[in-house]
């Protein structure tokens, strides 16, 4: 189930993770030391669901869970918001399959249970950054594409004018 | 009996006077040897579960530790609210009262968390009561129940496990040993299912026996193979997973131990079904002793 965070334009953290105490602990922690909006989810395809529609700053996923794992919950978060950055939360034991298939679907960061609250955080941070970077950096592109082909227009009917 | 095979080997000479001695010292080497196999069966067995364990005891630690290290980090926010709002003489701040409310929320998951290391460790020592060797009264449901919830360690996630237990007086039996029987049945069903699949643990009470079925929804045993495997040293698994001893231990476990009966009904595709049955009390065996 979805449980909804803060909204009004802050930072949008997905954790996914089929064992609900590791929801809970994640939001309190991340709730009471951040404003960001926190979407929890025990059923990684409602995640899916969620992710088709909202757009997310980081999605945090365990690898292990019933109906799909975690790395195929990063791919089709990796095709639905490519610029959403991708983190795993894994334990000990499928460490070996999670790491080969750590670069299908790019993973901003790897993270092992039981994960330590402090580095969490500045992975999320980070994450949150590299995520808002490259939005920022997508409508940089979108402006200076606009701006060249005004300045084409301009161009052309300059040409136009004086020939 | 089969040692007789041995005698023709042997210089008849020779063999007159030392044969009782040196066919006792045989057969006792053979029991030690079998004794060593089937320990080093389970120790087996044991350390495949383990990494299935680690991995089921660290989501709850995780959960602990960093519920804990919430705690503290809050409790000194909390501590510091206070002390302002008692300075300027003001009621409790509405930030405090969510600290609070978390906290407890906490505590709860924090409990939570503790009982479920301490159920997964507690099925591990029930499991390993290797030197439980002396005849007993056991419920035999906490005893499969117990090998499913440390087995499940490794397959919970994608099979699901049914349990239709009759009404059943306590059994007599080796309780070690039995877990042994079960957790290699469990094992076994649980490696048949490819993905995802189901087991049924069933028991029901047949006069003077109780019979015991574990049923999967696997890949059933070839026809060329269901002769072969009760056989000691027969495996279909890959090096390192299969010791080729498992069902032979199970089926002298249950059939030259507890005077029992092991049998199998299975269907390519379908799965397969084993049946246990044992006696509700142990007959006195003098000569066993």
């Amino acid at each position: 189930m979805d449980q909804n965070g803060k909204g009004h334009g802050q930072p949008v953290v997905v954790i996914v993770d089929d064992e609900e105490m590791v929801i809970t602990s994640v939001r309190a922690f991340l709730s009471l030391e951040t404003e960001y909006d926190i979407h929890g989810f025990t059923d990684p395809e409602e995640a899916v669901r969620f992710l088709e529609t909202s757009p997310a700053d980081v999605i945090v996923s365990d690898y292990l869970m019933p109906k799909m794992n975690g790395i195929q919950l990063l791919g089709k978060a990796k095709q639905l918001q490519p610029e959403a950055a991708r983190v795993l939360l894994t334990g000990h034991a499928d460490k070996q399959s999670a790491i080969q298939a750590i670069n299908e679907v790019g993973l901003f960061q790897y993270l092992e249970k039981p994960w330590d609250n402090s580095q969490l955080l500045l992975v999320i941070q980070s994450a949150i950054e590299r995520t808002q970077l490259f939005r920022s950096l997508r409508e940089k592109i979108t402006e200076l594409d606009a701006a060249h082909g005004s300045l084409k227009d301009v161009q052309s009917r300059l040409l136009r004018a004086f020939l | 009996m089969v040692l007789g095979g041995l005698n023709n080997m042997s210089d008849p000479a020779v063999m007159d006077e030392g044969k009782g001695a040196s066919l006792d010292a045989l057969r006792e080497e053979i029991e030690l040897t079998h004794r060593k196999l089937a320990e080093a069966h389970k120790m087996a067995s044991l350390g495949r579960l383990s990494a299935g364990i680690v991995h089921e005891i660290n989501t709850p630690i995780g959960s602990i530790l960093s519920n804990n290290e919430t705690i503290r980090r809050s409790l000194e926010t909390l501590k510091k609210l206070v002390a302002k709002s008692q300075s300027e003489g003001q009621p409790l701040p509405e930030r405090a009262t969510v600290i609070l409310d978390t906290l407890a929320n906490l505590t709860d998951i924090d409990k939570l968390a503790c009982e479920r290391i301490y159920a997964v460790i507690r099925s591990l020592k029930t499991f390993a009561r290797v030197n439980e060797s002396d005849l007993r009264k056991v419920d035999l449901h906490e005893t499969i129940l117990n090998t499913l919830k440390l087995s499940g360690c490794v397959f919970r996630r994608r099979v699901t496990v049914i349990t239709n237990f009759a009404d059943l007086p306590e059994i007599e039996c080796y309780p070690g040993l039995m877990n042994q029987a079960f957790l290699n049945l469990i094992v076994n069903a649980a490696q048949s299912i490819q993905d995802e699949g189901t087991i049924t643990v069933s028991t029901r009470l047949d006069g003077d026996s109780v019979e015991i079925s574990i049923a999967d929804t696997g890949s059933g045993i070839p026809p060329e193979v269901r002769k072969r495997i009760f056989v000691a040293g027969f495996t279909t698994k890959p090096i390192g997973e299969g010791t080729g001893l498992g069902l032979s231990l199970t089926r002298e476990i249950v059939e030259d131990t507890h005077g029992g009966k092991i049998w199998f009904q299975t269907e390519l595709g379908k799965g397969t079904t084993f049946f246990v049955r044992i006696p509700i009390q142990q007959p006195r065996r003098q000569e066993q002793a």
